[in-house]
């Protein structure tokens, strides 16, 4: 042993002399470390090292190992430099001594030697190549080369980085010799040593230091050092060598990538990127374009045969093979739950794609499909810098100009297209979210280039087809039908809120996500594509079958969304392609077949379920729609199934008219003129899910054409409308909402309207005169919203009240002689004694028939009548017939019509009595022989119409009305006074209600006189009982109240007739006693009522007993 | 089944009265315009693109418009006849609405003037004068009087004419109160020939100048089309019935397609031309129809 030590002593000195001869000049050349306590001078280094070095030689213990170091670290780099074969030798000297070693002395010595290294480089090729197979050698198990050494995980790191270390200090002009032909085989030792440990060690720090090895080995190193540069033929040079080990690279990474995810994401991301750093250099285009660079190597022997040639037939098999190699890396790491797997995963395709798109053809579409199956991923980093990649690869991709490429792009496309309604059956969301955010990814690299793959009918058919399928709505909800709006549509709200839409659900899918995504495929489709190939294939489909008809509809809408470049993520921010034109004239050809009748009027409510007389008029549309649809069998009624259908078709389509407007902006406004009579026609549905969406369409309108409100919308085209609701009103069973429009537009306008109007309300009248069979309940309620339109817009004619007949006086006594001699006043009138000098008041009760009469006997000389008064005269003319329609809901319609036209033609009295005069006997029997329903609402015209005509209408009340109501409240009252709380449910009831709460006031306005009051007095006696329900009391009270105004004496009278709670005591003896048959009787039933009324005509500020006329 | 007639395509509302004079202008890729003149006095450019009044002149003091014509199918100059006896020429340039010029033409008939626009950029006007058969033409830059057009014998009121440009020079036809239709050479103020059309007077005639041939209508409920030979005179043609008497307006379409006419049984009737085959009766209107036109 010590034999052995003095001689590799004297071999040091010697190469120690050789050293310090020539190390002297090339010092210059290395950067001088300024540590001032460094030694710098070669010589005074050496005389520091040596004895350590000698001793470490002599004997080779962990100590001197750490003596050596420990003198190293005072040693300045560029010394250590000169110095560098003289330190290592030593160290070298430890490793190669033959015999176990323990592992703590090679720990140390690779820590020095890693120290040595770190700060030096290996300059000579003979010192790489000692110390790289050196160091392979601690790695390797001594009995069996290729495998690992069954070191501790410590020594392996050291070792491992040592030989990090080394392969960083190696001179550039140097390490390319590794990779020459004659040392494949001890290269290949390394990299299946490095490899063996990547893939069996079990700590995860010494897989990511061999991984990391490696990519040294081969100059792809990532860390932060500087490396070497490989050029062009130097890069050949690697490419040649990794090309024979790269089946044994790839079938071991892949094996590290697929195992187990607990290994954690480094081993996993380093595999990965020496994988493809690996592939990117054996495979890359520019390598193999020129193959023929490959020398023949014929000297080389047996080593020759380990060379691979890269052939076109050698990629061609390699590629294949890497395909099946990168088809299991990607299902591996494509859903990682790690994000910087994931990343990982973006930049190998794109490295690959830019690198050997050509050479690994086969491996372009997968490499593709996980590029753009990233485009969606929640990790932002991720995500850009997929979109970075794309990008690129897209932009070379289109630059190139390269056929391939978009084929490659298409033929995936068209292969995801066949086989997506497959997986949208059959995968979880997270699964399809993914294959079609891929499929978006494809449309987004194609770019422009869609429209290439559009015009081949084949793939236009796939993906159209696909789309349909995966788009099937599920239509079995029952909710939707049985929702009503109960709102009408006459209530547009101020401001442009839109409702917020209803949640569509779909046969394959139920994530939201997954629906945008969908949105954007159209979009993005629309936006790259042929506006008019797509519109008229998605067209095509929507005729085609009712089965594709709300998909079709659906993918047009975003069709048209994207073409306009809305909702479209693009990275230029660039005018959308299709010009204004084009997209507009798409756009009116979709609306047109939107709302062609067959599409648009389609039955939403089943025939079974029509209660409401809105929908009495869907039976002939469903029969029109079927004949000429021939959707179903004439005899099937339609199931629930498919009115839900129609229901989500008609929302389709109308939510497509919204987005349009959208779309096209304010240039929207001329298409106004066809599309908002039918969105308004819908805002007045019955389904709910309908009418919400037809507002919110509407809304969008106001945002395309600048509206402030669906309000103002409504207002400002009201010439539109006004037009289709004209034209309609003459077809009322192809159309028959247009009266529903009509009210709707009578609602919001203003009497700025009425010109416009007057024609169409003539249509109306004329349409009702027509066909009042059928559709009187929707001209009834035209006709009602038009009376109180009118009502609205002449306001200043409802102020015109007549003025309370009887002004009271406010003097506080009238004394009995005053009194006695207005009466004497009024006697001698009533005989007819100084009618000449009374006051001219009296001239104003003509003789009702003798006005109506003049009326009708000058109309030549009639000057013409205000619009409006026009109109409700000629409405009522209307109402006079049908007031006798058999349907009650008509009857009570057309009552209330009739006191609106009352409220309007009150301005004008002349024009009014005749009116009066013809509906009287219609009104009479509605107040005396109808149903319990229709007496109080025809009572309540009376009411309105004793206030506008009172003295007209006196006798005739008189003797037609009030002896029969005054008979039936009689009649009434003995039931009312013995029934149950039950009966306040009964329609008796209510119309004992209504009579006894209007009795009152009417009886003031007609100005009713004593025998009259007589009746109402007595028919009202019962109702003061408190046996009768409280609230025909207080309407009872009320009419005594009314009363009093009108003969406070009659009605004091009557009531103490019945309960008389004083005794009046004559002021004198001579005088008879007062009688009142009320008087001394016990309390009775009537008693609380009578004192209550009694009560309140004392005490009122003394009233004055004087009949009512005397003032007038 | 003959098919039931066709819809109104849109109606224009909100003139406001009667409308007595109806004119296209569908020059220039600008929307196409319709003016329409009122009972009232107002003329309304209708952009027939929006479908709405663009503008709303009030003109002729109120007095009925009964006819209105443009210069060479320009926007920027309208020419209206009024009830009140004049006749005005409007600058509507740059959103002007400004009477350049008027002339006080006397008459008070409903016979509508008729507009001569010659290539070499004069322009004749014929109009009816306070003498009630006369036609006065007019050169419309200076005013000045070309000539003035009297029938020799007593044919009654002028009722309505047309005036056109033929190889001879400008060819004047008018249609008077006793029925007859007159033609009249304007350079040489003479008439060519005279055809008494019509027992009653004639309402409207239209001419059809490629086809020298030429229809009038009457208070009765029949359509006499006429022919011109070529020594310019008339001679009787071809004849429709119609099922109700009375027409306001007689309109040839440029094209000579179509013959389109306004009866005062408030129907719009339409005839092929060529043949006077009855196409089409347009229903919509509720009161007598007064004017049609037809786009050029």
């Amino acid at each position: 042993m010590n034999m052995k030590n003095n001689e590799y002593e004297s071999a040091y000195n010697v190469m120690l002399l050789t050293n310090c001869r020539t190390e002297p000049l090339r010092t210059s050349n290395f950067k001088w470390r300024m540590a001032e306590h460094q030694i710098e001078d070669p010589k005074i280094a050496f005389a520091y090292l040596r004895p350590s070095c000698v001793l470490l030689t002599k004997e080779p213990t962990s100590a001197n190992v750490a003596a050596l170091s420990g003198h190293l670290r005072s040693v300045s780099d560029g010394a250590l430099q000169q110095l560098q074969d003289y330190i290592l030798f030593p160290l070298r000297f430890v490793l190669k001594t033959p015999g176990p070693k323990r592992e703590g002395l090679i720990q140390v010595v690779m820590e020095a030697m890693t120290y040595i290294l770190e700060n030096t480089c290996v300059q000579r090729w003979e010192s790489l190549r000692d110390l790289f197979s050196e160091l392979c050698l601690c790695l390797c198990s001594p009995q069996d080369p290729g495998k690992p050494a069954m070191t501790s995980e410590e020594l392996k790191i050291s070792v491992l980085g040592c030989l990090d270390t080394l392969l960083h200090s190696a001179y550039g002009d140097i390490v390319f010799k590794l990779y020459e032909p004659s040392m494949l085989p001890g290269l290949g030792a390394a990299v299946s040593l490095l490899l063996a440990l990547a893939e069996q060690e079990k700590a995860r720090s010494v897989q990511t230091a061999s991984l990391k090895c490696l990519l040294s080995l081969f100059l792809q190193c990532d860390c932060k050092k500087e490396h070497i540069e490989p050029r062009q033929h130097e890069r050949y040079l690697l490419g040649s060598a990794l090309a024979t080990f790269l089946p044994g690279i790839s079938r071991a990474l892949s094996l590290v990538v697929s195992g187990d995810v607990r290994q954690g994401q480094a081993v996993t991301v380093k595999s990965m990127r020496f994988w493809y750093k690996t592939v990117g250099l054996v495979m890359a285009d520019e390598q193999l374009e020129k193959t023929g660079i490959d020398k023949a190597a014929g000297d080389l022997g047996r080593v020759g045969e380990l060379i691979v040639k890269r052939t076109p037939s050698w990629r061609k098999s390699t590629s294949q093979r890497l395909a099946i190699v990168l088809q299991r890396i990607i299902s591996c790491t494509s859903a990682h739950p790690h994000w910087k797997v994931r990343l990982e995963l973006v930049n190998l395709s794109h490295h690959l794609l830019s690198q050997c798109s050509q050479a690994v053809v086969e491996c372009v579409g997968p490499l593709l499909e996980a590029l753009v199956g990233a485009i969606n991923d929640e990790e932002p980093e991720v995500k850009n810098r997929c979109n970075a990649a794309l990008d690129d690869v897209a932009q070379k991709g289109q630059t190139n100009g390269r056929q391939d490429f978009t084929d490659v792009l298409s033929e995936n496309l068209h292969s995801l297209a066949s086989s997506l309604p497959r997986l949208m059956r059959t995968s979880d969301d997270q699964r399809k979210l993914f294959v079609l955010n891929v499929f978006l990814g494809y449309l987004k690299i194609l770019g422009p280039k869609i429209d290439v793959v559009l015009t081949s009918a084949v793939h236009l058919e796939r993906i159209s087809k696909a789309l349909m399928q995966v788009m099937e709505l599920d239509v079995t909800d029952v909710k939707i039908i049985e929702e009503k709006s109960l709102t009408s549509s006459a209530d547009l709200r101020p401001d442009v809120q839109q409702i917020p839409s209803q949640r569509k659900y779909f046969l394959y899918f139920t994530d939201d996500k997954i629906f945008s995504a969908l949105g954007k495929i159209c979009r993005m489709l629309g936006y790259y594509g042929n506006l008019y190939l797509l519109v008229d294939r998605f067209m095509e489909l929507y005729k085609e079958s009712s089965v594709y008809r709300k998909q079709a509809a659906l993918v047009l809408n975003e069709i048209i969304v994207g073409a306009a470049g809305i909702g479209v993520e693009t990275d230029t921010p660039s005018q959308p392609k299709t010009n204004q034109e084009d997209l507009k004239s798409s756009i009116v050809s979709i609306i047109e077949e939107y709302i062609s009748l067959s599409n648009w009027h389609l039955p939403t409510v089943s025939e079974a379920l029509e209660g409401n007389p809105e929908s009495t008029v869907l039976p002939v549309n469903n029969n029109l729609e079927r004949n000429s649809l021939q959707l179903l069998p004439a005899s099937k009624p339609q199931t629930l199934h498919q009115l839900n259908s129609n229901i989500w078709q008609i929302c389709i389509q109308l939510e497509g008219i919204g987005g349009f407007a959208l779309a096209l902006g304010t240039e929207f406004s001329l298409l106004l003129m066809r599309s908002l009579y039918p969105v308004l026609e819908k805002a007045g549905d019955e389904s709910l899910l309908i009418s919400q969406v037809a507002f919110n369409a509407m809304c969008d309108f106001c945002k395309a054409c600048e509206y402030s409100s669906p309000k103002e919308l409504v207002i400002k085209n009201s010439d539109y409308l006004l037009n289709d609701v004209s034209l309609n009103l003459a077809r009322p069973s192809v159309h028959p909402h247009a009266p529903r429009v009509l009210a709707v537009m009578f609602t919001h306008s203003d009497a700025s309207l009425l010109p416009l109007v007057a024609d169409v309300v003539q249509d109306v009248l004329t349409a009702l005169d027509l066909s009042y069979d059928q559709r009187t309940p929707q001209f009834c309620s035209v006709l009602n919203s038009l009376m109180k339109a009118l009502v609205r817009w002449f306001p200043n004619m409802m102020g015109h009240q007549k003025l309370p007949t009887k002004p009271r006086q406010n003097s506080t006594c009238v004394s009995l002689r005053q009194f006695l001699l207005d009466y004497k006043k009024q006697k001698e009138l009533a005989e007819g004694i100084g009618v000449e000098d009374e006051d001219p008041d009296d001239l104003d009760i003509p003789p009702p028939a003798s006005a109506s009469d003049e009326d009708t006997e000058a109309p030549a000389v009639k000057k013409e009548l205000p619009l409006h008064i026009q109109i409700a005269k000629d409405v009522m003319e209307r109402c006079i017939h049908l007031l006798s329609d058999p349907s009650l809901r008509i009857r009570l319609k057309v009552l209330d019509i009739l006191e609106l036209c009352v409220c309007i033609l009150r301005e004008q009295e002349d024009e009014l009595l005749p009116m009066v005069h013809r509906c009287w006997p219609a009104l009479l029997h509605r107040l005396t022989n109808d149903d319990p329903l229709a007496v109080p609402r025809a009572f309540k015209v009376l009411c309105v119409l004793g206030d506008s005509c009172g003295d007209f209408l006196r006798r005739r009340v008189s003797k037609e009305v009030l002896p029969r109501l005054t008979a039936s409240l009689v009649k009434q009252a003995e039931i009312s006074a013995r029934s149950g709380p039950v009966y306040t449910h009964t329609l008796a009831y209510k119309l004992q209600l209504a009579v006894l709460q209007g009795l009152g006031s009417l009886c003031v306005k007609l100005d009713l006189m004593d025998a009259d009051l007589d009746h109402v007095l007595d028919a009202c006696v019962p109702y003061l009982s408190c046996r009768q329900p409280i609230r025909l009391q207080e309407a009872c009270l009320s009419v005594f109240r009314s009363l009093m105004d009108l003969d406070s004496d009659l009605c004091w009278f009557i009531l103490n007739q019945l309960y008389c709670p004083v005794v009046y005591d004559p002021p004198h003896p001579l005088l008879l006693p007062v009688k009142l048959s009320g008087a001394n009787k016990p309390r009775n039933q009537f008693t609380d009522n009578i004192l209550k009324l009694l009560q309140e005509l004392d005490g009122e500020p003394e009233k004055p007993d004087i009949d009512a006329s005397h003032d007038r | 089944m003959a098919r039931p007639p066709p819809d109104p395509l849109y109606i224009l509302r909100g003139s406001g009265a009667s409308v007595n004079a109806l004119h296209f202008c569908c020059g220039g890729d600008r929307p196409p315009l319709l003016y329409s003149g009122s009972g009232k006095g107002a003329v309304h450019v209708w952009n027939l693109s929006t479908r709405r009044a663009e503008r709303v002149l009030e003109s002729h003091a109120g007095n009925s418009v009964i006819w209105l014509n443009t210069f060479n199918n320009s926007r920027s100059c309208l020419i209206s006849q009024g009830r009140d006896m004049r006749v005005c020429v409007w600058d509507l340039s740059e959103g002007r609405s400004a009477v350049t010029d008027s002339l006080h033409t006397g008459s008070v008939g409903f016979c509508q003037c008729s507009l001569l626009e010659s290539r070499l950029g004069s322009t004749l006007l014929a109009h009816p004068t306070q003498h009630m058969e006369e036609v006065s033409v007019v050169e419309m830059s200076s005013w000045t009087q070309v000539c003035s057009l009297k029938p020799d014998s007593n044919l009654g009121m002028l009722m309505s004419m047309k005036m056109w440009q033929a190889d001879s020079g400008p060819v004047l036809c008018a249609g008077y109160e006793d029925g007859s239709v007159v033609l009249w050479d304007v350079s040489h103020r003479r008439p060519f020939s005279l055809l008494k059309v019509h027992p009653e007077p004639v309402m409207s005639l239209d001419v059809d100048v490629c086809r020298q041939k030429g229809i009038s209508g009457s208070s009765e409920n029949i359509l006499q089309s006429w022919r011109l030979d070529n020594q310019q005179s008339l001679q009787m043609h071809d004849s429709i019935q119609m099922t109700n008497p009375g027409v306001s307006q007689l309109r040839i379409r440029a094209d000579g397609k179509i013959l389109a006419s306004a009866g005062w049984d408030n129907n719009i009737r339409v005839f092929g031309w060529k043949k006077l085959k009855p196409l089409a009766v347009l229903q919509h209107h509720t009161d007598m129809t007064w004017t049609i036109t037809t786009t050029a």
